[in-house]
């Protein structure tokens, strides 16, 4: 795919010193392709950043864990920590029920399930979220806590967003019991539906970097330092007889072999220049998050690391116990919970203040942990515009025809943002490499 | 075996790595198959990452460590400094008698005036085998990257070097044998020296290259971390029958049989890596060592079942330099 031999003088480019734009160029640079950087924010790492205060609490934007055997591959396995605990409870109907083992004794679901899977054979392929969840979980548990989550997530109903959410998610029961089995006896908290790329496994289990998430990208930044330019956003790809040919930089035009992006597809589409190729990617919309940092003096009492809130009584979807997986990030006797809330920039929930957004929480929390709000020290808020790519059927077709590259020679779009697609950190970094292998002609 | 430090504990800093490609395909197309850490020596607190080629299926570390850090990851007390008769006792004399045989089968058709070479040759131990059981007019000669070792085979009476292949400076097409013993797969580019040690090989000339098989039972039951044959993070690239055929063609040789071979050492050392790092008791993980004799027993007996059904734990390679032998 690539337009022209990368020279010295006509690299590859790469927009985004994020993971995905790291291991693209670590990646390359191995290869002997010449390759620049080009980040636009003064800081490397997107998504991974997290930031500690003063008080001794830390921040993640995006990603709170990787695994070992990304941390292995990255080369940053003896500066991580293995979360000492790890666990999913759903609160459904004023109780908690763990994940998946809880779920599957209950007759109402386990019945439910059942049916959906011995219709299974007789059923028409799933078009719609809706319609996946109901034929995978059965209608019960698909109607109850699958579809809500989803659509707290998503910003949208079951039936406006295309079956590919659900299936990208999912671990198989038989596997996620096994790997849950593992876990027991390792005692180790193995990765379940953490990596869709490359096999899941007993051995892989989940760790946290000493310094943050973004020491992943740190130490892949270490083989390319010369070569990554920050506060220097790419403003066009230049776009030739359906070839890259270059990128403009700061208002100066870079003559470029190919561009690997890391950019929203909405951004990309407005980006390339001398083609209309990517247009219909104008309208992939990605669904905004407001993370609540709520601090407590004293354990929260959650039940699990995670805590799934499909209610629509609750502001959040999802919680999550930093202490409890990773007490180090937390100072000593007091605890922390992310709540997650889906949102769009600019709305309500988006403009709220940060004062009510904690207030709002902590009394949501309250009806999980009666009188933890009494012991509420005060709350931080992230926000972050593109949280999750929303899979549309409006747009289904085109997402489909994106996955199979952008039709661009010479251009590739990587990473969370530039896939469109629901990956985690080791997916990214697998995925881009597979991406990437087609810039360095052999 | 030095005392296993408590898991998770930190006693030494993180080591350097080196980002690696595919030996013999010269690009990283991989997907990971393992994890895992320095389950027997301890001389480290790292974990580290076996991938397969997608191209060729050649198993490689990546990133592998970093050159300067030999002196850490292989210490001391490493086994192919320090394989004594007094220490190992009968498993000494049971492995003597055996790679005697086996040496001495490739070595039946060397002219008297020989010259031999034994590449990575440790503390000597196959040179004095060809010393002591074969002609005394041969000339055996050995390499070691590691001056700790050659020292070893120097206090044998040996003829060792301890400097690698690419520096020793040996008369080009020379050698009529050169053995890699359990030493390719330590190699930071097995396709480089194969072709150098193609180039020290007289026209007909053989190679014979010894090595851990991926394609073996073992690995299949234990790849996904806990295999012997990974040696982690001293086992660079492991091979099986294809890729080790492979390599020798890269280097212009001819392939002459590829082959498995019985050997317990990575089954014994497989179940003991699960043992300990699943939290096994110590005396039950003290039961599967190099010391251990029904251990050791029980895996020869399997092993040379499997190898009957070319599914051994080890591979056989041997190679000939094309041209007529003297």
């Amino acid at each position: 795919m690539t337009a022209a031999a990368p020279t010295p003088d006509r690299p590859v480019v790469v927009l985004g010193a994020g993971l995905a734009g790291l291991t693209a160029a670590t990646y390359l640079r191995r290869h002997g392709v010449p390759v620049r950087v080009f980040e636009a924010s003064p800081h490397l790492a997107g998504l991974c950043r997290s930031e500690r205060d003063p008080e001794g609490y830390t921040y993640d934007c995006g990603a709170h864990f990787i695994t070992n055997r990304l941390a292995a591959a990255v080369g940053v396995s003896a500066t991580c920590r293995p979360m000492p605990r790890y666990g999913e409870t759903v609160w459904h109907r004023g109780r908690g029920t763990s994940y998946p083992f809880g779920l599957m004794r209950s007759p109402r679901y386990a019945l439910s399930a059942a049916a959906a899977k011995i219709g299974g054979p007789f059923r028409a392929a799933a078009v719609t979220a809706a319609d996946h969840y109901r034929g995978a979980y059965g209608r019960k548990l698909a109607d109850e806590i699958a579809l809500p989550l989803t659509e707290a997530w998503s910003g949208a109903a079951g039936d406006e967003l295309a079956a590919a959410v659900g299936q990208k998610f999912a671990t198989s029961l038989p596997r996620t019991i096994a790997l849950k089995v593992a876990a027991k006896l390792t005692g180790r908290t193995v990765a379940v539906g953490y990596s869709s790329t490359v096999p899941e496994s007993p051995h892989v289990w989940h760790v946290y970097p000493d310094g943050g998430i973004a020491a992943v990208c740190e130490k892949l930044a270490d083989e390319v330092r010369d070569a990554i330019q920050t506060r220097s956003p790419v403003e066009a790809i230049l776009v030739e007889d359906d070839r890259v040919v270059g990128v403009q930089v700061n208002g100066e035009r870079i003559a470029a072999a190919a561009v690997v992006s890391t950019a929203p597809v909405h951004v990309l589409a407005k980006l390339v220049r001398g083609t209309d190729r990517l247009a219909y990617l104008s309208r992939f919309r990605y669904r905004a998050m407001v993370f609540v940092n709520l601090k407590f003096d004293g354990p929260s009492g959650l039940p699990d690391v995670v805590t799934w809130t499909p209610g629509t009584d609750f502001p959040f979807f999802r919680l999550s116990d930093i202490g409890l997986g990773l007490p180090w990030l937390v100072p000593a006797g007091k605890s922390q919970v992310t709540c997650d809330l889906g949102c769009e920039v600019n709305d309500a929930t988006w403009a709220m203040s940060d004062a009510a957004l904690g207030e709002q929480c902590r009394a949501a929390i309250d009806r999980i942990v009666p009188g933890l709000a009494a012991r509420y020290l005060g709350s931080r808020v992230v926000r972050t515009a593109l949280a999750y790519p929303v899979f549309r059927t409006e747009y289904e077709a085109d997402r489909r025809r994106f996955e199979h590259g952008t039709g661009v020679a010479g251009l590739v779009s990587v990473g969370r943002n530039g896939e469109f697609a629901h990956v985690l950190m080791e997916d990214v970094y697998w995925r881009t490499r597979r991406k990437v292998l087609g810039l360095i002609g052999r | 075996m030095r005392p296993v430090p408590p898991r998770g504990e930190r006693s030494v800093a993180p080591l350097a790595f080196t980002p690696t490609l595919c030996t013999l395909c010269g690009v990283e197309d991989a997907d990971p198959v393992a994890v895992g850490a320095d389950f027997e020596y301890r001389t480290c607190p790292d974990e580290f990452l076996a991938v397969r080629c997608r191209r060729c299926g050649l198993v490689y570390l990546n990133p592998r460590p970093a050159d300067a850090e030999a002196g850490r990851i292989y210490p001391d007390d490493y086994h192919a400094f320090a394989f004594k008769p007094a220490e190992y006792g009968l498993v000494y004399r049971v492995r003597r008698r055996l790679e005697a045989r086996r040496l001495l089968a490739w070595a039946r058709h060397l002219p008297a005036d020989a010259r031999v070479l034994d590449v990575g040759c440790g503390d000597g131990f196959h040179l004095a085998l060809l010393r002591d059981f074969g002609p005394p007019t041969w000339t055996l000669e050995g390499l070691d990257g590691d001056a700790r070792a050659g020292a070893a085979a120097r206090a044998n009476g040996l003829e060792v070097r301890g400097e690698r292949l690419e520096n020793a400076g040996l008369p080009p097409a020379t050698f009529d044998l050169v053995l890699l013993i359990m030493t390719v797969e330590h190699l930071p580019d097995p396709a480089a020296t194969m072709r150098l040690v193609a180039g020290l090989l007289a026209p007909g000339g053989r190679v014979v290259v010894v090595t851990d098989n991926t394609d073996s039972p073992d690995c299949k039951l234990f790849g996904g971390r806990h295999w012997g044959g990974y040696h982690f993070p001293r086992h660079s690239y492991l091979f099986n029958r294809a890729t080790l055929t492979r390599l020798g063609e890269l280097a212009g040789l001819t392939p002459v049989r590829v082959v498995t071979a019985m050997s317990p050492v990575n089954w014994v050392y497989s179940v003991r890596n699960w043992l300990d790092d699943w939290g096994g008791p110590r005396w039950l993980v003290n039961r599967f060592g190099l010391k251990s004799v029904p251990a050791l027993a029980a895996f020869t007996l399997l092993d040379t079942v499997l190898n009957l059904f070319n599914r051994g734990a080890i591979l056989h390679g041997t190679f000939a330099k094309p041209g007529a032998a003297k």
